[in-house]
């Protein structure tokens, strides 16, 4: 029987569906991958000598570039109206965090793909088609003196891509399962995450003449850091609502009980994306066994954990709303 | 100087006849299957001390709309009169002021690709000084609309005698749509 009302479906339709989730998966990824290059570059580069960037600096600019523009790729042609996007660039509204994450990847981007032409200045200037491009990295390089300020400039400007995708979702009280203070800082440590794997991954599988070995511990050792302070997180973030007014309890017990996505949560985010890593750095990488083939099917599985986490915060959102 | 509209919904009179929704489909040319308005009917109770309960499902016009407050481009925007308006050619369908609405009152026309919701028929209807449709069309005048700067208005009058019910209120969102909830009531 159908209600005398009519259709009921407009209700509950999921209106940001697998393209939202998988953008912020790519801005994470994005953001994460130039934060640990960066991280690298800083910590465990000694010498600075742009000829030889180790491996994972290396990674981090080929992956940070090329994910945001995927990303953003996916973005527009998820709009209603892809080709009024440029509406988004004339106008902005400061209370909304889409205008403001728009601005902060106008100061990304760009500054990312300048990031890549230095880090493979040589290799550009090898291919004629990319020759024209020679100007620009010349012009780049001739505020060598301000490298270091724009690095910084760039952290900062990744840490605001990282995060303004929790503030997204998190700015809407409709949704109890979005709107938690939690969920930048969770979206934040995940792309972390998600970075360090990505870095290791690429780097292992592309730039292994330039591996260094001694990063890639560096690293292990902060994904280790990094999901022993995601666990506690989703704690939080599921206590919070929990002990939240109106509908964020009921929310978030249908949210870790119910149907497919509490399953998700479990086996995918908590289970390959958390627990798998963890007992793999237990048991493989604490008697330094450092096997390539360990390392890689960490590194992907972090990846997939990290995907799920997204995908299920948007679905389950959307679905579970008290 | 500028309008303060309300309009009110008085559960006692609501027979859930639907006439408004269909009115609303009429004037608004709204497509199959979406609804700027929709009123559910539920039985509550036990028996035999069973009872209705009706809601109207629409746009609230908030005084504080979190869909203008999201919206990237401004397309969604607020009048002088304090109602809630979409702007359908700046409006590049991102769906944020969809999922920011408390009251699921808006979505996608399907033909124009942008987002609709209830204007309170402000350009076809209540700008020419007309009732919205919903609020001329039904039969027992559970629906009254006004001004609430108007002082002997229906709407003012009723205010005054009513004990009023603002959906969501806990959100401070200050709809302009008010319940006159039943005073029967439904022993559960
Ligand atoms: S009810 Fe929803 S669409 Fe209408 S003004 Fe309020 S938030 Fe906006
Ligand atoms: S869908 Fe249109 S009205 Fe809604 S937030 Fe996006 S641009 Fe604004």
């Amino acid at each position: 029987m159908s209600p005398m009302w009519g259709s009921v479906e407009q209700y509950s339709t999921i209106h940001w569906s697998w393209a939202i989730a998988i953008y912020l998966f790519l801005a994470g990824l994005s953001s994460g991958s130039i934060i640990v290059a960066l991280l690298v570059k800083w910590n465990r580069h000694e010498r600075s000598n742009s000829s030889i960037w180790d491996a994972m600096i290396k990674a981090g600019a080929v992956v940070a570039p090329t994910a945001i523009f995927l990303g953003l790729f996916l973005l527009v042609i998820d709009l209603g109206r892809p080709f009024s996007f440029y509406w988004l660039l004339v106008r902005y509204n400061i209370t909304s965090v889409m205008s403001l994450g728009v601005l902060f990847l106008l100061i990304y981007t760009p500054i990312v793909v300048v990031f890549m032409l230095l880090v493979f200045e040589r290799n550009v200037i090898k291919h004629p088609i990319l020759a024209p491009l020679e100007g620009l990295i010349n012009l780049v390089k001739s505020f060598h003196s301000y490298a270091k300020i724009i690095e910084y400039f760039l952290f900062v400007a990744a840490l605001c891509v990282g995060s303004y995708t929790g503030f997204l979702l998190s700015a809407l009280y409709a949704i109890p399962l979005w709107n938690s203070p939690l969920l930048p800082v969770l979206f934040l440590t995940s792309s972390l995450s998600s970075g360090v794997a990505v870095n290791i991954l690429i780097g292992l599988l592309f730039f292994k003449s330039t591996i260094n070995t001694e990063s890639i511990k560096y690293l292990l050792v902060l994904d280790t850091r990094v999901i022993l302070t995601e666990l506690p997180l989703l704690a939080l973030f599921f206590i919070g609502m929990f002990y939240a007014g109106g509908d964020a309890p009921q929310a978030a017990r249908m949210a870790l009980t119910e149907g497919f996505w509490a399953g998700i949560f479990w086996l995918g985010v908590i289970g390959v994306g958390l627990g798998l890593p963890l007992l793999t750095v237990i048991v493989a990488l604490r008697s330094h066994v450092y096997r390539v083939g360990y390392i890689i099917i960490n590194s992907m599985v972090v990846i997939l954990g990290v995907l799920m986490l997204r995908y299920y915060i948007i679905y389950a959102g959307q679905i579970y709303l008290g | 100087m500028p309008k303060q509209y309300r309009l009110l919904y008085d559960e006692n009179l609501c027979i859930g006849c639907q006439a408004c929704s269909v009115a609303c489909r009429v004037e608004n040319s709204v497509p199959d299957n979406f609804f700027r308005l929709q009123v559910h009917v539920q039985t509550k109770g036990v028996f035999p001390n069973l009872g209705m309960s009706y809601e109207r499902l629409s746009c609230m016009m908030c005084e504080n709309p979190p869909c203008v407050s999201v919206c990237p481009t401004h397309a969604s925007f607020q009048s002088k009169d304090g109602l809630v308006h979409i702007d359908e050619k700046t409006c590049i369908t991102c769906k944020y002021c969809i999922l920011a609405c408390p009251y699921h009152a808006r979505f996608v026309n399907p033909l124009k690709n942008v987002v609709e919701k209830c204007t309170f028929c402000y350009d076809t209807r209540v700008s020419k000084e007309l009732l919205p449709a919903c609020v001329s069309t039904c039969p027992t005048e559970a629906l009254s609309f006004g001004d609430m700067r108007q002082k002997g208005s229906l709407v003012e009058q009723k205010s005054q005698k009513e004990v009023l019910v603002f959906p969501k209120a806990h959100l401070g969102t200050k709809p302009k749509v008010a319940f006159i909830p039943s005073r029967k009531g439904v022993k559960v």
